[in-house]
C-alpha cells in the first residue's frame, strides 16, 4: 500500500499478490482514499500483531516441550540399565532374557 | 529450563556407559551396574522424580490459563493417573517412568488445546503455524507412547508382581 506523489497531488494504490506477481491497483485520492488508507493500515497491524502472537505462543510451546527433554533421556537410560542389570538384552527392538551358558 | 543437576546428569551418563558395556557382554560391568543400581541409584532416581514433578507443575500452571481451580484440578488428575500407573508397591524407577507418562499426557492435552484455541479464534491461524504446531504436537505424542511402552516393558519384565518388605526401617521391594 503506498502513496505516490505527483506534482502536488497524493495518489493511493494497493498492492495485491496475484500469480506469483505483484499488481499495483490504484484506489484514489482525497478523502476517500484516505479513509482506505487507514483501514488497511489498521488491518496490516492486526496481521502483524496476530503473526507475532503466534510466533510467541509457538516458541513458548516448543520451550515447554523441550524443558523436560533431560529428564526423559535420563529415565530412559534408567530403565535401560535396569533391564539390564536384570539380564535381559535387546534383540530386533524386543527385550529378551539372555539365555544362560 | 528444566535441568538436571550436574551430579545427577554425571551420574546417568556414568550408568549409561556401564549400561552400554554390560549389553556387551561384560559381566564384570553387570555386576557393577547391579551394585549401583541397588546402592547409588535411587537416589538419583528420586531427584530425576523430583524434576519430573516440578516439570509436570509447570505444565498445569500453563495449562490452566491463570485459574487456580483448573491448575489444582489437572495436578491432581495427573497425579492420579501416576498412582494408577505405577500399581502396588511400585520401584521407585516405576515411579518415576509413571511420573513421565503423567507429565507428557498433560503436554499433549496442553499442545492439542492451545491449537484448538487457534482453530477458534476469529482470526483463524495461519497454515504455517498449524503445520508448526502439529509438528510439535506429534512429535509429543510419540514421546508419550514410547514412555508408556517403557513402563509396561519394565513392568513386564519385572515381574506381575512384587513383595514389599521392611529391612531395617527401610521399605524395599523384591521381585518375586
Amino acid at each position: 500500500m503506498a502513496w505516490e506523489r505527483r506534482d502536488s497531488n497524493f495518489y493511493y494504490y494497493q498492492s495485491k499478490r496475484a500469480d506469483d506477481r505483484v499488481r499495483k491497483k490504484y484506489v484514489g485520492t482525497g478523502e476517500v482514499a484516505q479513509a482506505i488508507a487507514h483501514a488497511d493500515e489498521t488491518i496490516r497491524r492486526s496481521r502483524a500483531a496476530r503473526s507475532e502472537r503466534a510466533r510467541v505462543e509457538l516458541e513458548e510451546a516448543r520451550t515447554l516441550a523441550s524443558a523436560g527433554e533431560g529428564l526423559w533421556e535420563a529415565a530412559d537410560v534408567l530403565a535401560v540399565a535396569q533391564l539390564v542389570a536384570a539380564g535381559y538384552h535387546k534383540h530386533k527392538g524386543e527385550w529378551r532374557m539372555k539365555r544362560r551358558a | 529450563m528444566l535441568e538436571l543437576p550436574e551430579d545427577t546428569r554425571k551420574r546417568i551418563h556414568e550408568l549409561q556407559e556401564l549400561s552400554d558395556k554390560a549389553q556387551d557382554d561384560d559381566q564384570g560391568a553387570r555386576q557393577e551396574l547391579r551394585r549401583q543400581l541397588a546402592q547409588e541409584v535411587p537416589e538419583v532416581v528420586a531427584r530425576c522424580s523430583d524434576s519430573a514433578r516440578t516439570y509436570r507443575r509447570l505444565l498445569a500452571k500453563r495449562s490452566s490459563g491463570g485459574s487456580p481451580l483448573v491448575e489444582e484440578a489437572i495436578s491432581e488428575r495427573a497425579r492420579r493417573m501416576v498412582l494408577e500407573l505405577a500399581g502396588e508397591n511400585p520401584t521407585p524407577l516405576e515411579v518415576l517412568l509413571s511420573e513421565r507418562v503423567a507429565s507428557l499426557w498433560v503436554l499433549v492435552e496442553l499442545q492439542e488445546a492451545l491449537l484448538a484455541a487457534w482453530y477458534y479464534k476469529a482470526e483463524g491461524a495461519s497454515p504455517a503455524f498449524v503445520l508448526q504446531m502439529a509438528r510439535l504436537q506429534e512429535s509429543s505424542n510419540r514421546r508419550y507412547l514410547g514412555a508408556i511402552k517403557t513402563l509396561a516393558q519394565v513392568q513386564k519384565l519385572q515381574g506381575p508382581s512384587r513383595v514389599q518388605v521392611n529391612i531395617g526401617g527401610n521399605q524395599v521391594n523384591v521381585s518375586r
